[in-house]
């Protein structure tokens, strides 16, 4: 993310756009409790735009100081919705731009037969809920979902489960570490039994970018499939330029991801809006946030006048041993954010089971 | 009675909001679109007694009263549960006890502390139309078993009648009774009635009793 960030201040600067950003780099390092008090200091500082957070808890933490300094948090993650602060700009995808179409994508490819696994926080929980509308509404059932804590690296019992049950695919939301040992065991555990993991029992998710794949390994890094709204393997004249000078300026660091084209977004975004406001002030910013259209490395990009959220272009990737993605699916055309799911989910709750009786 | 489930997409609702502060409804309205929730002009009133209480679709609308309006007015309210036409979030300025308790009284499910906050609409929301929802179904359980509280007497007749009719025991002429009333998928108490009332009307009680209960 933040090299992403970076990477963007500095065509920013080189542009000629007529506005220079100075980047002012704080690191929370993931602790909860240090968010609040390194945003605090930021704003006190005057600082009215601040690019970052990337969990929804460390997010949650800083909005209401945003809110106070009437500041802008430019969020660059894709996240599980149902939130529209004012004082927040949300450059990475909203859930029907990566839980919806990876659900249409499975039931039509794969089967309706889901088995959920996932670390266990609100990511998980609401996506999961999500996906298990989805599939229910198509007649589908979710076998099991199955939650563990982050961090967390045993995964035995759930594969035996997962290779009892025979889902049609498994649907990940784990983060981090747990998600690439368990990528790692699956695939042995049915190598063990014979089975052609990726193909009888593909694992998806919402989550995976490059940076992760060279992180499970050789062994089982092909196969899995992924909703993003970027790739590395997405062919444009946009991307490629924005591939190059990432690596001419991280040649030692991981590849380019959503996250890091989510915040490159995010600042050009910025930049674009305050150089038409002809000032730094967050209102002017984001009135003129919404005139702004970005040929951004996934395509076009702007921002909806509703809920500040990004119009983006939801894609499937299925992971290659070269750790990357080939695109399996993409939309035409950039898809409107939907943050509550307004007008891409069911009126009520999928219920689990009637509450019927035996009566005789 | 299967309890409803949770309405969670507000999206083709229509906002109803009695207040006398348009001015500060912004935070409101414009929240109230990124949830698919649409306010008419028109339904900005200024007094409870100016919603038009034939054209409310209690599926579909949501009150919004102002606390700090007191006109005095109240929408009716239901017998048994006391609950409005619509669901109702309550908006509180002043947050003092009798302006909750009017509140309250006018039946409204949740609460909106003013000045809104945009990220408190849709838990309001999510609050006040499933805590409605859940309402009006024990309503409808409550008046469900108030009828059959008002029947009881007559079942006590019918199987007392139907006892001596068939020289059988409390539990048989019971499960007969029953079971007849399945069969013309009527409810046990409508049946009784049928059989009680008319032994006082032109048909003789025995027969239409013979008659109900023929196999």
């Amino acid at each position: 993310m933040l090299n992403g960030a970076l990477q963007a201040v500095e065509e920013v600067n080189a542009s000629g756009l007529g506005i220079a950003i100075e980047p002012v780099v704080v690191n929370p390092g993931g602790d909860l409790a240090r968010y609040p008090v390194l945003a605090e200091s930021l704003l006190k500082r005057g600082i009215r735009h601040v690019v970052g957070c990337y969990t929804s808890s460390s997010r949650k933490e800083v909005i209401p100081l945003f809110e106070k300094h009437d500041a802008l948090l430019w969020y660059p993650s894709h996240y599980e919705g149902f939130e529209s602060s004012t004082s927040v700009i949300y450059t990475g995808a909203a859930p029907n731009q990566h839980v919806l179409p990876l659900a249409e994508y499975l039931l039509q490819h794969h089967g309706d037969r889901a088995f959920c696994v996932g670390s266990n926080y609100i990511w998980a929980w609401e996506n999961n809920r999500i996906l298990r509308e989805s599939v229910t509404a198509n007649g589908g059932a979710v076998l099991a979902e199955r939650y563990f804590a982050v961090g967390e690296e045993d995964f035995r019992q759930v594969i035996v489960a997962i290779l009892e049950a025979r889902p049609s695919f498994v649907f990940l939301t784990l983060i981090g570490t747990s998600a690439y040992k368990f990528f790692r065991d699956f695939r042995a555990a049915c190598h063990d039994c014979g089975i052609d993991q990726a193909g009888e029992i593909p694992v998806a998710s919402c989550s995976l970018s490059e940076p992760e794949l060279e992180a499970i390994g050789d062994d089982a890094v092909d196969g899995h499939l992924s909703s993003s709204v970027y790739f590395c393997s997405i062919r444009s004249p946009e991307n490629i330029r924005f591939l190059q000078a990432h690596r001419a300026r991280y040649p030692e660091r991981p590849t380019a991801s959503a996250d890091a084209e989510a915040s490159y977004n995010a600042v050009w975004l910025l930049a674009r809006a305050a150089a038409a406001a002809q000032s730094g002030d967050p209102r002017a910013v984001k009135a003129e946030l919404v005139h702004q259209h970005l040929d951004a490395p996934q395509g076009k990009v702007r921002i909806d006048e509703h809920t500040f959220h990004a119009y983006l272009t939801p894609r499937i990737g299925r992971s290659n041993r070269h750790a990357g993605f080939d695109l399996v699916s993409e939309a035409r055309t950039p898809v409107q954010p939907d943050p509550y799911l307004v007008r891409s989910s069911q009126r009520f709750e999928a219920n689990a089971a009637p509450s019927l009786r035996l009566v005789s | 009675m299967t309890e409803p489930s949770l309405l969670q997409n507000f999206s083709g609702g229509r906002a109803i909001v009695v207040t006398d502060r348009v001015s500060s409804l912004d935070v409101l309205i414009s929240t109230l679109i990124r949830l698919g929730v649409v306010t008419d002009p028109a339904d900005i009133v200024t007094t409870a007694a100016a919603i038009d209480l034939a054209a409310l679709q209690p599926e579909r609308d949501i009150i919004f009263i102002d606390g700090d309006v007191g006109d005095g007015t109240a929408l009716p309210l239901s017998a048994i549960g006391r609950l409005p036409p619509a669901p109702i979030v309550g908006m509180v300025g002043v947050s003092a006890p009798s302006r909750l308790k009017a509140l309250m009284r006018a039946g409204a499910t949740s609460f909106l502390r003013k000045p809104i906050h945009g990220a408190a609409v849709y838990p309001a929301l999510f609050v006040g139309v499933n805590e409605y929802r859940r309402h009006r179904h024990l309503e409808s359980l409550l008046e469900d078993q108030e009828r059959r509280r008002r029947g009881r007497r007559d079942v006590v007749k019918a199987i007392i009648a139907t006892m001596a009719q068939y020289c059988i025991d409390d539990d048989e002429a019971y499960d007969l009774l029953r079971r007849r009333s399945m069969k013309a998928r009527q409810t046990l108490e409508d049946l009784c009635k049928d059989l009680v009332r008319s032994t006082d009307g032109q048909e003789h009680g025995d027969s239409v009793l013979r008659r109900k209960l023929a196999d």
